[in-house]
């Protein structure tokens, strides 16, 4: 398990639906500020990436100082950003396939309105359990 | 591509990167020079710049080529140095520092808008001082010792005319000890280009002296290296120049008037020719040569493939002793010096070919001595070479880049390099327009420096900004981490400046985190320059930020509280975000003709209600809407808004939620409201004008809220929980008549903050919760009311009505009447929505002793009881005529309550009346109460009656009674039967099923009664058939205690009232009324509200569900009879009666036993559950027993056990087999009939059928009552007995 590592899935609008510190260090007020602060200039990175290949997981797109931010991005263009200060490529896109698949279980359900913040708890377990088991 | 000498990396190289020359001069030089406000340097600097020059060049190659642009720098020997760091940081911080106060946005200027920067051109977006800092940074590098192109190239001594002996000191000059390090520690080459330059100054006479002195100089130092220059011309220093060529030096500009006051154009000229010559007959030329001279020695000791080999072995060899971080220390004559020095030359005499040549020579060599500062150096002189040839970029960047790294690598001691390398890097990518590149480079210079580091984010952000397409993303973010830079470094200027471009990326962002902080940090900067108002704007960003944790929503709540109590001021914030008000539930609650006694009643659906005095108030009123009679009197703009009465108040129910998870408290709620002048005045203005005074109201009646206003506003104060949501009941009371308008709702979070919440801004979801108008009222108009004048209002209410009692529960209550004005109304009328439970008593009732009142009198009048039942029929109840209530009077009416079913019932009251004095827009009002009450079960009763097969008229009734309650225990006191004449009678005393007369939690009692018909007292009442009574006293034996009166008020209301719901109303069955009251032993003096008395309803206790026609055979139930003689024949009689009110015809059918085979048929009939109409034959024989229940005659008829048949004895029915007769209603017949008996035996005479139709009555009958039918006859069993 990293120590840190901050996962936010982010709507097609740039609007963050799910957010959560996934980490094992302890958590700090300023730095999931600065989480939040990176993945979101991180954005603009992918803006240009998502569209040079036609694979989901962009793998590692953008770092700042040694937080490393690993994004992929679903056909919905819903984008799963990771901050990482690991480097386990295999992992993190296992991590984000399941995720995906969570994810498309949570637009199946119909009261969910696509774009819209996730509140599942149900989701955000699952989500910790997989970063618990792949990061 | 364009000219790599146009970009702006080409220009600054060529401008930073050119000769320099020393310059060595005495005192009095400078004296004279200074005359004009300038050092030597300064006067001489701006003519070094050649622009149009042509001068040929002939370097390594044999090649020659002509330059046309030149440059060389002057500088003082004491100059020529390295700078001082903390010097050189100093200045640029003062760079910054000015910078910042410059670029200081306003502070009410807009945020910038990030559409509006990308629009506009990049010149216009980045700050100028920018190219300034850098151009700064870079020259804080100057002269280190490991590049070349900073050593002087040639020196220039200068003496005055007025020096004594100028020969010596021209020598004397050249051998002080200021000469600059490099030429004394051996980095360089002391032997340099050395020119001679006498200065003579005109104001110290002709120049005779100083031509002497020049042709000395000539014979001393030779005839090319020495001129004269002759300075001052102007003797009165009034010389102006429009353009003054030293204005670069100076920036203030009274002192650039000045500068050069005594140089005329003459002076600027010889000074122009002067330098001109220097650099293309000396300087230039020195240099070629130089290169020329260099070029041959490297060519000879490194080029070609032996030396090559050789110079490998050589260092290989001497790898290991050398391992300090600067590599081994070259003097100028190591092969390495010159040749870097031959490349440097190149490169300024631009013959790049050989100066990349050479550089790339000397690369490998430092690579291999691990100098690696000296091949960082070299690396970015390559990269920028290539540059200025524009070939192989991959290459240049790439070398850019290894130098960089390089100098990285080499830590912060070479800071500086990699920075001034960054920045030439920077400066090359964009020229190609790489810009987002050249953002990451920007990033990566930023070392230990914080205050270069931010100038170098902010600068990285501005690239992300200009790159195409616009990455804001990543320029709000560096602008971030540059603002906090600027922070750290205490730039606080800066750092809002950058953390207000971050605002405009920032902008409705969702992502909450980000803004919270950016707004959090900008109003604290604001905050500690003084400048509170903007801070607290920016503050008011995060207050409701209900996503942070708890700590931080403190330090946010607190910071904000500070920084408004240092503004000093009351800020008052249109739509504060703390508390969160929930404008859905809005509800306002005023009362125009309808007036509400309490809140409870306002809040039920105006359908109910308007139901409810649907046919009490005029009619006129009801069918359309009151006001449109009245539309002469109001004018037609405010036809549709409400209407108040002054001096009463409106209530608005609002709700406010705390959004953190702090608790917070909250000052002074109040209602914001204008109240304009009177409508028709209002009507005759203009519309314009009358905003005028609206607004005045406005002011006054927001800012005090004093007695003599116009208006009354309520001022709540609460506190919030975290999260908590409340619900806030503000009042508004006009005091006078005109136009009353509720605007918004302000508080105060703290002492000098007041939120203002204005409802009109967002009423397109408003709700108005009463539902009153009709849907296309603008909400607008729902908050505006027109005040009339005051009018008489009542109040009611029923003190002891309880709100939880048992079912069954009869009680008196009060209903009190107030009126609180000095009005009289009059022509009181009441309706209550559910009779069954509360009813209108008479005045009488008023003041008697409670269930006394209701036992049975002697000389009771029966007319009471007619007078109700008429009154009842209505629904209105109307007072008296002459009751009125009087000013300040109150009228109580009593009221008698009675709990008939179980459940949650609520009980709507309306309350008419009419104002004595007739205002002009109401005539009446209507007063509304509501109260819900909860009925608990109490006692079970059902009733279950069976005829008496043997007699006529008489049936069994048993009573079945459960106690459901859980605690209560009831005392049985009295069963009555109430409808036609019935008597009951006990069959058993109660002591024997109920010793103690007492119901208890859960117990079940069944008894036995007898109703008999009761012929004789209905000749008598026919009148009244309803109000007859028949009572069995349930109480112990010796109870003395009177019964009640079921027969009268309020006991018969009831009544009549259950009769209704409980179902039609028919003539034909029975109603029993059963009373209980709570054990004595139960009732508490302390609880006042204990119910005493009970009473259960039970009507239709259907007979109807019996026939209509009963009868009973009579005859002998044994006889003797001697068969041999003859058969037998009885006579036996039939009694027939008709106990309907309708007259009917029967038919009596007898037919014979059937023969035994037909007794299958009938089994088998009956088993498949078939309808046994026809079934004839024997029968179960019941006991037989007068109290048999036995229910109905179908269930006579399902008892069908098969009976052995075997030696059943044959009679026949003699006789006529059919007759037919008419009874008439209430009648009684007697038929004849006979058998004929052939043998003795048992038989049962029940062969026989009854059909009987009632003739239709007028009266429209309940689908309950047969019309016809047929019955079986009853077992009738006859003995014969053989006589002998």
């Amino acid at each position: 398990m990293t120590s840190t590592a901050c996962f936010i899935i982010v709507s097609r609008n740039d609007i963050p639906i799910y957010e959560a510190e996934v980490g094992s260090a302890a958590k700090r007020e300023d730095a999931a500020q600065l989480h939040q602060f990176v993945l979101h200039a991180a954005l603009d990175i992918v803006q240009d990436l998502a569209w040079t290949t036609s694979a989901m997981f962009l793998k590692a797109i953008d770092r700042f100082n040694d937080l490393v931010v690993s994004v992929y991005v679903t056909a919905g263009h819903t984008r799963f950003m990771l901050l990482h200060d690991s480097r386990n490529e295999d992992g993190i896109k296992s991590f984000f396939q399941e995720v995906h698949e969570l994810y498309i279980k949570i637009l199946l359900n119909p009261l969910y309105l696509p774009g819209s913040r996730i509140t599942s708890s149900h989701f955000d377990t699952k989500v910790r359990a997989l970063a618990r088991k792949y990061l | 591509m364009v000219d790599p000498a146009n970009t702006s990396l080409g220009k600054m190289l060529l401008e930073e990167i050119t000769p320099v020359v020393m310059v060595l001069c005495t005192p009095l030089v400078e004296e004279s020079c200074l005359k004009n406000g300038l050092s030597f340097v300064q006067m001489l600097s701006p003519f070094c710049d050649f622009t149009n020059i042509d001068v040929p060049v002939r370097t390594a190659s044999d090649q020659p080529y002509r330059l046309h642009k030149f440059k060389f720098r002057l500088f003082y020997a004491s100059d020529i140095r390295q700078p001082n760091l903390e010097v050189a940081k100093e200045r640029l911080k003062q760079v910054i520092t000015k910078a910042g106060e410059d670029d200081f946005p306003e502070i009410y200027s807009d945020l910038p808008q990030v559409n509006d920067l990308l629009s506009r051109h990049e010149s216009e977006i980045l700050p100028t001082w920018f190219q300034f800092f850098n151009k700064e940074l870079v020259r804080t590098l100057s002269f280190s010792d490991h590049e070349a192109f900073d050593h002087p190239v040639a020196c220039l001594l200068v003496v005055s005319s007025r020096d004594e002996e100028p020969i010596n000191r021209f020598i004397d000059l050249f051998n002080t000890n200021k000469l600059p390090s490099f030429l004394s520690d051996g980095a360089m080459d002391p032997k340099v280009l050395k020119h001679y330059l006498l200065v003579h100054d005109n104001q110290d006479g002709d120049s005779e002296k100083a031509t002497k002195i020049l042709t000395e100089m000539r014979s001393t130092f030779g005839p090319n290296d020495c001129q004269l220059l002759c300075i001052n011309f102007s003797q009165d220093g009034q010389t102006r120049h429009k353009d003054t060529p030293w204005s670069t030096f100076r920036s203030d500009a009274l002192a650039t008037e000045h500068l050069g006051r005594f140089l005329k154009l003459d002076d600027l000229n010889e000074i122009k020719n002067l330098m001109q010559e220097l650099s293309s007959k000396h300087i230039i030329p020195y240099m070629e040569q130089k290169i020329r001279l260099l070029n041959q020695q490297v060519s000879s000791t490194r080029k070609g493939f032996r030396n090559q080999f050789k110079n490998l072995w050589w260092r290989k060899g001497k790898e290991d002793a050398l391992d300090t971080t600067n590599g081994p220390v070259y003097t100028f004559s190591s092969i390495e010096s010159q040749i870097r020095v031959l490349g440097d030359y190149a490169f300024m005499l631009r013959d790049y070919e050989l100066a990349v040549s050479s550089y790339r020579l000397i690369s490998t060599d430092y690579k291999l001595d691990k100098a690696w500062k000296r091949y960082a150096g070299v690396q970015e002189m390559i990269g920028l070479t290539y540059f200025m040839l524009d070939q192989s970029r991959k290459e240049a960047e790439y070398c850019m880049e290894n130098a960089f790294n390089t100098y990285l690598k080499l830590g912060s001691a070479v800071q500086q390099n990699a920075t001034r390398c960054g920045l030439w890097w920077i400066e090359m990518l964009k020229t190609r327009n790489q810009i987002k590149e050249a953002a990451t480079v920007y990033f990566r210079i930023c070392g230990e420096d914080l205050l270069h580091s931010a100038v170098m984010l902010e600068q990285a952000s501005f690239c992300y900004l200009l790159s195409k397409p616009p990455m804001l993303h990543k320029y709000g973010f560096h602008l971030v981490l540059s603002g906090d830079h600027y922070k750290k470094c205490d730039q606080i200027k800066h750092a809002i400046r950058t953390y207000r471009n971050a605002v405009s990326v920032y902008r409705g962002t969702t992502w909450n985190l980000i803004k919270d902080r950016v707004h959090f940090h900008i109003g604290q900067w604001y905050a500690s320059l003084g400048m509170y108002d903007v801070a607290v704007t920016h503050m008011l960003e995060i207050l409701a930020s209900s996503h942070q944790s708890k700590t931080s929503q403190e330090l946010f709540l607190r910071d904000f509280l500070h920084i408004v109590q240092k503004t000093g001021k009351t800020f008052e914030v249109l739509k504060l975000q703390l508390p969160v008000i929930n404008i859905s539930s809005l509800k306002v609650i005023f009362e125009d003709h309808r007036t509400y006694a309490s809140p409870a009643a306002a809040s039920i659906k105006e359908g109910v209600w308007r139901s409810l005095e649907e046919d009490m108030i005029p009619s006129l009123f009801a069918k359309s809407n009151w006001l449109d009679v009245q539309s002469k009197l109001i004018p037609r703009k405010y036809k549709e808004s409400n209407i108040c009465v002054a001096g009463e108040a409106i209530i608005v129910d609002i709700e406010f939620k705390n959004p953190l998870q702090i608790p917070i408290s909250i000052l002074n709620v109040s209602l914001i409201c204008e109240l304009s002048a009177n409508p028709e005045e209002l009507n005759s203005e203009a519309n314009s004008s009358n905003v005028e005074p609206q607004n005045d109201e406005y002011k006054t009646s927001t800012s005090t809220g004093d007695i003599n206003s116009s208006l009354v506003l309520s001022e709540v104060d609460f506190s919030l929980e975290g999260g908590e949501t409340i619900l806030v009941q503000l009042t508004v009371t006009p005091r006078v008549e005109g136009i009353l308008t509720i605007v918004g709702v302000k508080w105060k979070l703290s002492s000098s903050v007041v939120g203002l919440h204005n409802f009109e801004s967002n009423s397109v979801n408003k709700r108005i919760a009463k539902g009153r108008r009709k849907p296309k009222h603008s909400p607008s108009a729902d908050l505006k009311f027109i005040v009339i004048k005051s009018l008489p209002r009542l109040q009611g209410f029923i003190p002891s009505l309880p709100e939880k009692t048992y079912a069954g529960d009869l009680r008196h209550l009060v209903l009190e009447l107030n009126n609180q004005s000095k009005f009289p109304v009059k022509n009181l009328k009441m309706k209550i929505s559910n009779p069954r439970f509360l009813n209108a008593g008479n005045q009488s009732y008023l003041n008697v002793e409670f269930s006394a009142c209701l036992e049975k009198k002697l000389n009771v009048e029966q007319s009471v009881g007619h007078a109700n039942a008429k009154k009842m029929l209505q629904n209105v109840f109307h007072f008296p005529e002459d009751i009125s209530v009087q000013e300040e009077t109150s009228l109580s009416w009593p009221l008698w309550f009675h709990a008939a079913v179980p459940g949650n019932i609520s009980l709507y009251i309306t309350v008419y009346y009419e104002m004595e004095n007739v205002s002009s827009i109401m005539k009446f009002r209507t007063l509304r109460m509501h109260y819900n009450l909860q009925v608990l079960p109490s006692l079970d009763v059902s009733f279950e009656l069976s005829p008496c097969p043997s007699r006529l008229e008489e049936f069994l009734l048993r009573m079945d009674v459960v106690n459901k309650t859980s605690s209560e225990c009831f005392q049985i006191h009295q069963l009555s039967s109430v409808g036609q004449q019935w008597d009951v009678s006990l069959l058993q005393p109660v002591d024997s099923i109920l010793p103690s007369q007492s119901l208890f939690a859960g117990q079940v009692l069944s008894c036995f009664f007898m109703l008999k018909y009761h012929r004789k007292s209905s000749t008598s009442e026919d009148s009244n058939p309803l109000f007859l009574q028949s009572d069995v006293r349930l109480g112990p034996p010796g109870n003395s205690e009177a019964l009640f009166d079921v027969c009268s008020s309020p006991l018969a209301d009831f009544h009549d009232y259950e009769r209704l719901y409980q179902g039609m109303s028919c003539q034909g069955n029975v109603d029993f009324v059963f009373i209980t009251q709570l054990w004595r032993g139960n009732i508490d003096s302390g609880a006042p509200h204990r119910p005493l008395l009970f009473s259960h309803h039970v009507c239709h206790c259907s007979l109807s569900s019996f026939s209509p026609i009963s009868w009973f055979v009579d005859g002998p139930r044994t006889i003797q009879h001697n068969f041999s003689a003859s058969p037998c024949g009885v006579n036996l009689k039939m009694t027939i009666n008709n106990s309907s009110d309708a007259a009917s015809s029967v038919h009596v059918k007898t037919f014979d036993p059937p023969s035994s085979n037909s007794q299958s048929i009938d089994a088998t009939a009956s088993q498949s559950g078939l309808p046994l109409e026809n079934q004839v034959g024997w029968f179960s024989i019941p006991a037989v027993n007068d109290t048999k229940v036995i229910t109905t005659d179908a269930l006579a008829k399902r008892i069908t056990k098969s009976v052995s048949l075997e030696s059943a004895p044959q009679f026949i029915w003699t006789g006529s087999s059919s007759t037919k007769l008419k009874l008439q209603p209430r009648a009684t017949a007697e038929v004849p009939l006979q058998i004929c008996v052939f043998a003795p035996g048992i038989y049962d005479l029940s062969n026989y059928a009854l059909n009987w139709n009632l003739a239709p009555i007028e009266e429209s009958q309940g689908e309950a009552n047969k019309s016809s039918g047929e019955c079986q006859g009853y077992p009738y069993y006859l003995t014969v007995v053989q006589s002998t």
